[in-house]
């Protein structure tokens, strides 16, 4: 039950203006130590900014979900939603510059397997990359060491309530007390694209799944120019109850805005802090030898 | 870890051993299940991850093991429990006259509390048997080893693994290969602990899978179309039934209602815990008793050996009488 879970519990914050302090705070956390472990001229050149920081996340949250979408056999999308939300919750407390995103982004996508039942084998997990066995090899050695420390960071919080159910009930909800609307399959397709843009945006970090879940029917439904007001009111018993309509209208406008105004990393960006990251990593050898 | 002085060893685990430690800062008494992760291919167990996914998504509850904190340890982590004395399977096996009545009534309060605390919680725990079933120094009653627990969703065509359960407390649709199934099977479960208690001994104790299921059929009959509507066509027809009367002697009539309302066929027709607790077994004389009331065992069945009257009938008789020459010195003031 989401009510009383974990996720509500620890990792449901209240606004954007707190995952954003909480990042500032792992970004200076990182650097601080990057500092005290001396070479500071040399290190600072190649310190990320949170800025920065933020873009190299967006851009392995989106090949995260490349990954998870192209896997063979077929992922479940709660096991997708699973790794994203791992991959979100680690970065909120750790820097790319000290654990780089490319592993940990594996390692979200191994365990997420793990936890949601998803049973592959690891060799099966690693056959998915495009590089050789060799490589493979050690890629999967690198999950395996990180995976602890996944799971720590996450604080032992493994269950993650995803939309992806909630929007089957509400679907069957639609299909079966709501006749105005003729095929409500229709919705899936847009409603699909939805639920995909908000896995890689901060929308699991600020609401919970149903809420999610029932925007993206009503989006999808208004995109198809429907209007589902009348769901609310009548079929969710909202009619009498003014405050939380207005609440819940309140909650799927800002969930709007903050999936509308999502933006991909722009690739030139992109391969800029790349090079800058390359750097910080393959210099921490002092930096690791002293934490 | 520098928290914790250990103390010794309980045991062996499905993923690590058990130790008996002390929390240095508090001084309570703590289960340590370190798990290893060395040599591991697979990374992290699958158990130790359902382990921790199950116990830190629930909140307490007295009647579920308590899963203090988890830390990282060497190349594995440590999972902390609270510690307890000891389990129910040692109290059957100990308890050198048969559990009363109102004993029996006051377990089964606490397993049904527990399970029904756990459904509510969508976990089924799959393996629910004596052993895992932990009594504290108080008596208390926790359910424990999440290790096969599995996070229920109602998902359509999610298939689950039929190898659950240890044999004599599987039900029988796993016994029968089924693959979707529900909390169901733990209610199964829980109508095989009751019997237990009841007679002092294992309800269905077969050796084997097929002989397993064949103790089930000899008791509640070949299912039929009208007993399991969705089994139809399995295993022969004409197995002899013995009454449910036989299998669980001298036991009262509402009891043995109670128990055939956990024993029947289809999942869905199994009372659910809550429904349980509501049963008029409980509101009859003998009351349940209050957990102070029960016995509890030492780890080990250290109170039972004490308890043991041995007789040798091979010894020789002489090797049993004192010899008056040892005792001469202790005589020799009076």
């Amino acid at each position: 039950m989401y009510h009383n879970s974990t996720q509500r519990r620890h990792w449901t914050f209240r606004s954007e203006d707190e995952l954003q302090r909480l990042r500032l705070q792992a970004n200076t956390r990182c650097r601080a130590r990057i500092r005290a472990a001396g070479q500071a001229p040399l290190q600072d050149a190649f310190s990320l900014d949170p800025h920065e920081e933020l873009t190299i996340c967006k851009y392995y949250e989106k090949k995260l979900q490349d990954f998870c979408n192209a896997f063979k056999p077929a992922m479940p999308k709660s096991v997708l939603g699973t790794a994203c939300m791992y991959f979100k919750r680690f970065y909120l407390n750790n820097s790319v510059m000290e654990h780089h995103p490319r592993i940990i982004m594996l390692t979200c996508a191994f365990l997420a397997c793990k936890v949601d039942e998803f049973n592959v084998s690891s060799v099966q997990f690693v056959g998915n990359l495009p590089e050789n066995s060799t490589t493979q090899e050690n890629i999967l050695e690198q999950i395996l060491e990180y995976e602890l420390l996944l799971i720590q960071q996450l604080n032992f919080h493994l269950i993650v309530h995803n939309p992806y159910r909630p929007f089957e009930g509400y679907l069957i909800d639609v299909k079966t007390r709501y006749p105005l609307l003729e095929n409500p399959e229709i919705l899936r397709k847009n409603a699909d694209d939805f639920l995909q843009r908000v896995a890689l945006s901060d929308a699991c970090l600020l609401f919970t799944p149903s809420i999610i879940a029932l925007t993206a029917v009503l989006s999808s439904a208004s995109r198809a120019g429907i209007n589902m007001e009348s769901y609310l009111l009548e079929c969710l018993s909202l009619k009498d109850n003014r405050e939380t309509m207005t609440h819940l209208l309140d909650g799927m406008r800002r969930l709007k805005i903050l999936v509308s105004k999502y933006e991909f990393a722009r690739p030139e960006e992109v391969a800029m802090i790349e090079k800058k990251l390359e750097k910080c990593h393959s210099c921490d050898v002092s930096f690791a030898g002293n934490v | 870890m520098e928290q914790y002085s250990l103390l010794g060893r309980i045991g062996e685990g499905a993923h690590g051993i058990v130790f008996k430690a002390k929390h240095i800062e508090t001084g309570e008494a703590v289960a340590l299940k370190k798990v290893a992760l060395r040599k591991l291919e697979e990374g992290i167990p699958n158990q130790a991850l359902r382990e921790i996914k199950a116990l830190r998504e629930i909140e307490d509850n007295p009647y579920v093991v308590k899963l203090r904190e988890v830390f990282p340890h060497g190349t594995g982590f440590v999972l902390v429990f609270e510690y307890m004395l000891s389990d129910l399977s040692e109290v059957i096996r100990n308890s050198e006259q048969p559990l009363t009545e109102a004993q029996v009534k006051g377990y089964m309060m606490m397993l049904l509390k527990g399970v029904k605390f756990c459904h509510e919680n969508s976990i089924m725990h799959r393996d629910l048997k004596p052993a895992n079933l932990l009594i504290s120094s108080s008596g208390l009653l926790k359910i424990a080893d999440f290790g096969l627990a599995r996070v229920f969703s109602n998902d359509r065509g999610r298939l689950y693994s039929h190898q659950v359960a240890t044999r004599w407390y599987r039900a029988p649709e796993l016994l029968y290969g089924a693959r979707k199934y529900d909390e169901g099977v733990d209610l199964w479960a829980v109508g095989c602990i009751f019997g237990e208690l009841l007679n002092g001994s294992p309800l269905f104790p077969g050796e084997n899978d097929i002989e397993q299921l064949c103790c089930v059929l000899r008791t509640l009959g070949t299912p039929n179309v009208k007993t399991w509507p969705i089994i139809i066509r399995f295993l022969s027809r004409n197995t002899v039934l013995s009454p449910p009367e036989r299998i669980v002697p001298d036991t009262s009539p509402e009891a043995l209602q109670l128990l055939m309302r956990f024993l029947v066929y289809p999942s869905s027709l199994r009372i659910r815990a809550a429904e349980a607790l509501l049963h008029p077994y409980f509101f009859r004389e003998p009351l349940p008793a209050h957990h102070s009331e029960l016995p509890i065992p030492q780890r080990g069945g250290r109170r039972s050996r004490q308890l043991q009257r041995e007789f040798h009938t091979e010894e020789p008789v002489c090797d049993s009488l004192v010899d008056p020459g040892l005792l001469s010195d202790f005589l020799h003031g009076l």
